[in-house]
């Protein structure tokens, strides 16, 4: 039999050390952020019944969910997302709490893909839900906050991109076309496939409808964007959110984030689960979003609370790698470490607690002469032994 | 990375995409010389702005989808073997063929109830094909001449791709059924083409027109 105890599964890995520091330091900050708006901790289980991610606005299709069966051989999934089993709670045991709901959350999500593509299964998300308000000032919110995020990781070279699922929603709406042919459509949008978009759209028609759609996924940039949306088709409707996006668009920069706010019409993703204003951050460096979220006003229903939210979640794993990238960290070296000699070793622990206290880090030596201490101490660029005997003494250390 | 001040970096897929590629930059205008005369490098300039990077067709995706490469052109056969999450901004005409089902000829692939065995360098793209038929097969992946699994009675049929059939012919095998066009693509990272849209765009326009 073939024994895999010397790897860990595809899609995972082991942080070491200066990995650790840096994804520390990213939770730190981003944490800070979110208690600083009233955001308060929410953590969930691991695993979680197979129903809470399974429901109308799904968007986890079910082969990329790790799969568990309890002892009463009901279906369980590992966590693949933090915003359901929020929906969940708030559905619950926050249902008479006055709203909105400020939560925030940190933990891993795990998604199954597939192996030797580089990304991994087990991903440290970070995020924001904000449940009981559809006001654009909770939409301004939750996007300053994401800008905040952002810039907070990477001050010059983040985008941040809005967009309104509605827009493709409301045009998709008006085609005498399947379910599967939305889907289809959708989809080509989402990875702005313009030929066979194109394509697939003539084949239905040359109408208004039509060529607003082949549009939308080339509609992307700055406020010029807004002029070229004019061009599609005349929709009290459209023109309402095409209005509310460019005033949201416009009041984002006066935040002064020059050049780093974006807008792209072409996001349709997870069509089903958002509602209407969507974000999509980006650090230069990693090559897919960083950052995702907007308004689903639609999923607390799904679990009985028919009340609007929005939020979004930040990949913690792909701001570290770019930040790990852009800058040498290292772990601290410790201060000191304490040799004591045969009789002295309960005073050595006593000294390194004490050291400790005084904000050092103190090492213990468990070596049983000073000499094999004074190795360590310079194989691991400690600069001070401290000797504890009946009198005890300092030792400098030379590299 | 998708550093601001590092050339636009373009994945080509070796060979024939290549060739036909740099036949389309040097049109544009680009000056390729640089990629004649290769010798054995694998990372070659085009002009001041560009820069080519020259990989089987598997992997131009995957430097794409990690955003080492802004741009790259591979086949739709490799897309849709492979999937992956980036742009298809356009379909650049050339390196036409197209996947088909085929099998010895004269025979009726789909007559009778049994499990049908295809043989295919493409499983994925076979195995979706079928799905949508709702039609249950067997797949063998064979890593060389896929028609020989047929005339060793390995497989009912092959899905593969098929240029101008005289390979096909020429074993007493043709083609039952066509699966999907292909042609070579134009991909592009998620990323670079918003934080390098006016770039990218630029390049997409100029290789529009000159298609």
């Amino acid at each position: 039999m073939k024994r895999f105890d010397l790897i860990t599964p595809e899609g995972t890995k082991d942080l070491l050390f200066e990995d650790c520091v840096v994804r520390n330091g990213v939770e730190k900050k981003i944490s800070d952020i979110f208690k600083s708006k009233g955001y308060c901790e929410i953590k969930t289980p691991g695993i979680e019944f197979f129903d809470v991610f399974n429901l109308r606005s799904r968007y986890f299709p079910q082969e990329s969910m790790y799969k568990l069966v309890d002892n009463k051989g009901r279906l369980l999934v590992v966590r693949p997302d933090s915003t359901m089993p929020i929906a969940r709670v708030a559905a619950t045991r926050l249902r008479e709490a006055k709203l909105p709901l400020r939560m925030f959350y940190n933990q891993n999500v795990y998604r199954s893909k597939s192996a030797m593509r580089g990304r991994s299964d087990e991903i440290k998300q970070m995020g924001i839900e904000l449940i009981g308000s559809d006001s654009k000032r909770a939409d301004l919110e939750v996007i300053t906050t994401a800008i905040e995020v952002l810039s907070s990781c990477d001050n010059d070279k983040f985008r941040l991109e809005l967009g309104n699922i509605g827009l493709f929603r409301k045009l998709v709406e008006k085609l005498p076309v399947t379910e599967e042919t939305r889907e289809e459509i959708r989809s080509l949008i989402e990875v702005k496939n313009y030929p066979a978009l194109n394509d697939l759209l003539d084949s239905i028609g040359d109408t208004e409808v039509t060529n607003s759609l082949k549009q939308l996924p080339r509609l992307f940039g700055g406020v010029e964007v807004f002029d070229k949306a004019a061009e599609l088709m005349n929709d009290s409707e459209i023109d309402q959110i095409l209005a509310e996006l460019k005033a949201l668009y416009t009041s984002l920069l006066s935040l002064g984030y020059d050049g780093k706010i974006t807008v792209d019409l072409g996001i349709v993703n997870k069509m089903h689960y958002y509602t209407g204003v969507v974000i999509k951050g980006y650090l230069e460096g990693y090559g897919d979003a960083v950052l995702s979220g907007g308004r689903y006003n639609h999923l607390l229903a799904e679990f009985g609370y028919d009340v609007p939210a929005t939020g979004f979640a930040i990949n913690v794993d792909a701001v570290s790698t770019v930040l790990k990238r852009k800058e040498t960290v290292k772990v601290p070296v410790a201060d000191v470490i304490v040799f004591a000699e045969d009789g002295y070793v309960i005073d050595g622990l006593k000294l390194v607690s004490k050291l400790g206290t005084e904000g050092k880090i103190a090492l213990n030596s468990v070596f049983d002469t000073l000499e094999e201490t004074k190795n360590y101490a310079r194989e691991y660029g400690i600069k001070k032994v401290i000797c504890v005997s009946d009198k005890t003494t300092e030792i400098t250390v030379e590299g | 990375m998708n550093n601001e001040n590092r050339k636009l970096r373009i994945a080509l897929t070796k060979g024939r995409l290549e060739k036909d590629t740099v036949g389309l930059l040097e049109k544009i205008g680009y000056d390729c010389s640089a990629v004649h005369d290769k010798g054995r490098k694998l990372i070659l300039p085009v002009g001041d702005k560009i820069e080519v990077v020259l990989a089987k067709a598997a992997d131009v995706i995957t430097y794409v989808e990690h955003g080492v490469c802004d741009m790259g052109v591979v086949g739709k056969d490799t897309i849709m073997e492979m999937s992956g999450k980036f742009f298809e901004v356009a379909d650049l005409g050339f390196g036409r063929c197209k996947f088909a089902l085929a099998g010895k000829k004269g025979t009726n692939f789909y007559e009778g109830f049994n499990v049908k065995t295809i043989a295919t360098k493409y499983p994925n793209v076979s195995r979706s094909f079928f799905e949508k038929k709702g039609m249950d097969v067997d797949i063998v992946k064979i890593e060389g001449s896929v028609e020989l699994a047929p005339l060793l009675d390995l497989a009912d049929a092959i899905v593969d791709i098929v240029e101008t059939g005289t390979t096909l012919k020429e074993n007493g095998l043709e083609v039952f059924e066509d699966v999907a066009p292909i042609s070579a693509r134009l991909i592009v990272n998620t990323v670079s083409l918003k934080i390098r849209q006016q770039e990218i765009e630029e390049l997409i326009k100029s290789i529009e027109e000159n298609l």
